[in-house]
């Protein structure tokens, strides 16, 4: 790649990136701290004294850490045993255990009310009266719901590091006299340090700014909640911004110390794997005890998805103090497909996905070209550039998209032209600032992907395309895109099904309904009163199926590598 | 059409590190020119700068007349076979060698023609579908080359071709990839660290270490003439003996080392007193000569020998302190262990290389 072209594409991206990611972001902290035109601290020091606020940080950082280790608890075990035995049904369960990511948890928690709630299934099944087993705050059904989605990224991380693992590093501890369990801990845990805290701290970030899960289960008290209220003043108050600052500063320095403490670390195998790794195979009794934690985990995973599944076909108000709905009925999906809404916002995801998929394709492919076959300094810069939306949680962003879009729509010169307000005021046509929202929070997906094909692609092949006369142009059309079109197609389906499940963006940008994407939809039926749950529930069936579908694909294309996308 | 490649003061810098510098070549058309050297000595970054696949920072490269310095690769016309063959692993092999005449703009029906013959050549007619990953190692070396081949280039650029191949078919395709660069008439310069293949090919190589050009010639000039210590042990077994000349005249010169008095056949001028290292290859040393006293005549002693069935190494103690490699065909004599045997051993002084110090 020519030097100038290099530096075209990284100025060009650099702008853009910062239009569409410090703007939002600067607007946010400086909401907090310029208070009509003059600097302050108080607000900043107002969220620290206000014992609400501090309570909301103190329990979500609480369900952060909760799910954190509950899916290192969780994850860990199954990377592991899937990496070291081979077992009757491994295939199927190693398939399985990714199930989860196909359903937002806030759906999954109307299926899990269902269950575990005072009148729900477990108690009418075992005749054990009005005992809610999610708690009283319900902190454990959301740490245990948000656990139970997002487990698969770490399961992912961790295969994919183990997989990295040369297996002779194994083989010489084995060698040496190692029992399997010890060489565990001592040669394959710290080897695969980076690519854990990798997973763990995109899980810490997500769970401690996750919206929808806790206003479905009415965990109020916490801060994400907190700022979802506060949005209607998001004009006048400015304690709104200085609380989302904190919340961003706690991710983004979470972010870099990890990052520093792991990530940088990546230990370079000196030789690629040479010999397969030493799997022993598990026959009879055996077998089945190696299967036994995916099975338990697979089945506690999809839970909530039964639930809602269930729910969707429960005739409303049949599934009470009952182990099963006492009327099934097809009647919400037909309800469900007649609702304006729902026709509507299924439209509508279809929409701002696919235009935000197409707007990360160009600028994914650009940006992982700088930075895997240019050799300008900053590239690095660069990779870390288009990183960083991972890091900063959705909930921010979105707050940032709405505190811009209610700057630019009152914007002097502009404000009373007819055509400003639905271009940019996002309670008459939010579907700009999804659309951006989305594709950039969900560009690194597609530059990780882009970036591994091409780090896999030698660049030989590329370098003999031009050696036999092929322009840069062409070299890029037959030899460079095809091959890494596996990759790209991957990254274009997880861009894809991750813009139709977004939640936090749409929850707080999408305030018209003509303008309501699928989980916005989702929110407002369960809110109806009367039918709206089950309704809402048909709804997230819809969304489950086509996730499925998706992630399906991009995890055949992508095998092993599908966990190299989800790592900071 | 074969054109012959001038580079002319060439430099390239990686960063604060010179890779090349001030390299000046000179390659007649039709010529199979080497580059050897050990890794990291620049050869691959030379090809690749004659490629345009990297950018010189001082100096120029002319193909026939024309300047091609800055010119991107695409626009040079020298096919290049890469190390790791680069076939496309997407594209069948006709494809992998129609590829090129596509980018000359040449018709289908002239293309399928040439790929057919190409492909004849490289005797892969029959695989013309099959895609790279079906052929074994030898083969794919076979379609990279029909690939830049197919394209008549003006000039073929080798690097290291045959260093993915086991040692047999190495020795097959050294003779393939010259009578297939001989019949076409092509200027071909090869990349490679083994200094067999060099010898065996080349018409003329060069040996490069640091980034610095150190000698060019046929490779018995290289071989026989070193210009120095680094050539003559990069190129070949040698053993290096310090010593001080005593005189010079007339092309021979007497050399005082630690082991006695060496005589050396020499055309360039040395001085009294100056010290010079001596080389002398395994196959000059003559164990058990009849000869009596005379010129580089020593008594000496086997204390080690690498038995390889037709030919042993032995290393020979001369007095001094100094052992030397001497190679016997038919051995007779077998030293294991510390076993000692006396002998008594001659090198031609026109053996026997002088070289400044």
């Amino acid at each position: 790649m020519r030097k100038s072209t290099a530096w075209f594409v990284f100025g060009a991206v650099t702008a853009l990136l910062s239009v569409l990611f410090f703007w939002p972001l600067g607007t946010v902290i400086s909401g907090g701290f310029w208070v009509n035109g003059k600097f302050t601290l108080r607000y900043l020091i107002g969220v620290f004294e206000n014992p609400i606020y501090v309570e909301g940080l103190f329990n979500s950082l609480k369900i952060a850490l909760g799910t954190t280790l509950l899916a290192m608890v969780v994850a860990l075990p199954l990377a592991w045993i899937a990496n070291q035995f081979e077992f009757r049904g491994k295939a199927a369960f190693s398939a399985l255990v990714l199930v989860p990511m196909i359903l937002p948890p806030f759906v999954g928690a109307i299926g899990f009310q269902q269950m575990f709630g005072a009148y729900g299934m477990i108690n009418a099944l075992f005749g054990l009266g009005a005992r809610d087993w999610l708690g009283g705050g319900q902190y454990a059904g959301v740490v245990l719901l948000q656990t139970l989605s997002l487990y698969p990224i770490l399961y992912l991380n961790a295969v994919a590091a183990l997989a990295n693992i040369d297996p002779a590093m194994e083989e010489a501890a084995a060698n040496l006299g190692c029992t399997r369990l010890r060489r565990f801990f001592r040669i394959t845990l710290p080897l695969m340090m980076p690519g854990l805290f990798a997973g763990g701290t995109l899980i810490f970030i997500w769970s401690f700014t996750e919206l929808g899960t806790p206003l479905i289960m009415n965990y109020t008290r916490c801060a994400s909640v907190q700022i979802y209220d506060s949005l209607k003043e998001i004009g006048s108050n400015p304690f709104p911004y200085a609380l989302v600052t904190v919340m961003l500063a706690a991710s983004v320095g979470l972010y870099a110390v990890s990052r520093r403490l792991f990530g940088g670390r990546a230990y370079a195998m000196q030789s690629k794997a040479s010999t397969q790794s030493a799997v022993r195979t598990l026959s009879g009794w055996r077998g089945l005890l190696a299967a036994l934690p995916f099975a338990l985990v697979t089945g506690l995973a999809l839970l909530p998805h039964l639930g809602v599944v269930l729910t969707s076909f429960a005739a409303p108000g049949s599934w009470y103090q009952s182990v099963l709905p006492q009327t099934f009925t097809g009647g919400n999906y037909i309800e469900a497909l007649g609702h304006d809404m729902t026709v509507s916002s299924i439209r509508n995801s279809l929409l701002f996905s696919s235009l935000a998929v197409a707007f990360d394709i160009v600028v994914g492919i650009a940006i992982a070209f700088v930075v895997v076959r240019s050799k300008i300094r900053l590239r690095g810069v660069l990779d870390a550039l288009s990183m960083i939306p991972l890091a900063v949680p959705g909930l921010v962003m979105a707050f940032g998209f709405l505190a811009v879009s209610s700057w630019l729509s009152n914007l002097k010169g502009f404000a009373d032209a007819d055509w400003w307000p639905r271009l940019v005021d996002v309670r008459t046509n939010p579907t700009l600032f999804l659309v951006l929202a989305y594709s950039v929070r969900r560009l690194p997906y597609m530059v990780r992907s882009a970036v591994a094909g091409l780090q896999q692609t030698s660049v030989t092949f590329e370098e003999a395309a031009w050696n036999l006369g092929a322009s840069p142009a062409k070299t890029l059309r037959r030899i460079t895109l095809p091959l890494i079109m596996a990759n790209l197609i991957a990254g274009t389906l997880l861009t894809f099904a991750f813009s139709m499940l977004e939640v936090s963006d749409s929850l707080m940008l999408a305030q018209q309904a003509d303008y309501m994407p699928i989980t916005k939809a989702i929110f407002e039926l369960f809110q109806l009163l009367g039918t709206g749950k089950y309704v809402a529930a048909a709804l997230g069936v819809w969304a489950m199926a086509f996730l499925t579908a998706t992630l399906v694909g991009s995890s055949l294309l992508l095998g092993k590598k599908l966990g190299a996308v989800f790592r900071v | 059409m074969p054109v012959p490649i001038t580079i002319e003061k060439l430099t390239k810098r990686f960063g604060a590190k010179t890779v090349l510098r001030d390299i000046d070549v000179q390659i007649a058309a039709g010529e199979i020119f080497f580059l050897l050297g050990p890794s990291g000595c620049g050869k691959t970054t030379l090809l690749r700068a004659v490629a345009g696949l990297n950018d010189p920072d001082e100096g120029r490269i002319l193909a026939g007349d024309r300047d091609v310095t800055h010119l991107p690769p695409h626009q040079r016309d020298m096919g290049m076979v890469f190390q790791s063959y680069a076939l496309w692993p997407h594209m069948s092999l006709r494809e992998n060698v129609a590829f090129g005449l596509e980018m000359r703009g040449i018709g289908k029906a002239d293309i399928q023609a040439r790929v057919m013959r190409a492909l004849e050549m490289v005797r892969l007619a029959d695989r013309a579908d099959s895609k790279p990953n079906e052929l074994s190692g030898g083969q794919q070396q076979r379609v990279a080359l029909a690939r830049a081949l197919v394209i008549e280039p003006q000039c073929l650029l080798l690097d290291e071709p045959l260093s993915n191949l086991d040692a047999k078919l190495r020795l097959e395709m050294r003779t393939e990839i010259r009578r297939i660069c001989k019949e076409a008439g092509l200027t071909a310069i090869y990349v490679t660290h083994d200094q067999k293949e060099a010898l065996s090919i080349a018409d003329r190589l060069a040996v490069l270490d640091q980034g610095r050009l150190l000698q060019i010639g046929s490779p018995q000039e290289v071989y026989t003439r070193p210009g120095s210590r680094f050539v003559a042990q990069f190129i070949g077994e040698t053993t290096f003996v310090e010593g001080r000349v005593l005189g010079w005249r007339d092309g021979r010169a007497e050399i005082e080392t630690a082991a006695g008095i060496w005589t050396a056949q020499t055309a360039g001028g040395l001085e009294a007193g100056e010290t010079v290292w001596l080389s002398v290859r395994p196959e000059a040393v003559q164990l058990h000569t009849d000869r009596a006293d005379g010129p580089n005549v020593f008594n000496a002693a086997l204390h080690a020998t690498i038995y390889l069935g037709e030919v042993a190494q032995h290393a020979v103690e001369l007095g001094g302190d100094i052992s030397l490699k001497a190679l016997e065909t038919r051995p007779r004599l077998v030293a294991r262990d510390d076993a000692r045997a006396e002998t008594r051993l001659y090198v031609d002084p026109a053996d026997v290389q002088v070289l400044k110090a």
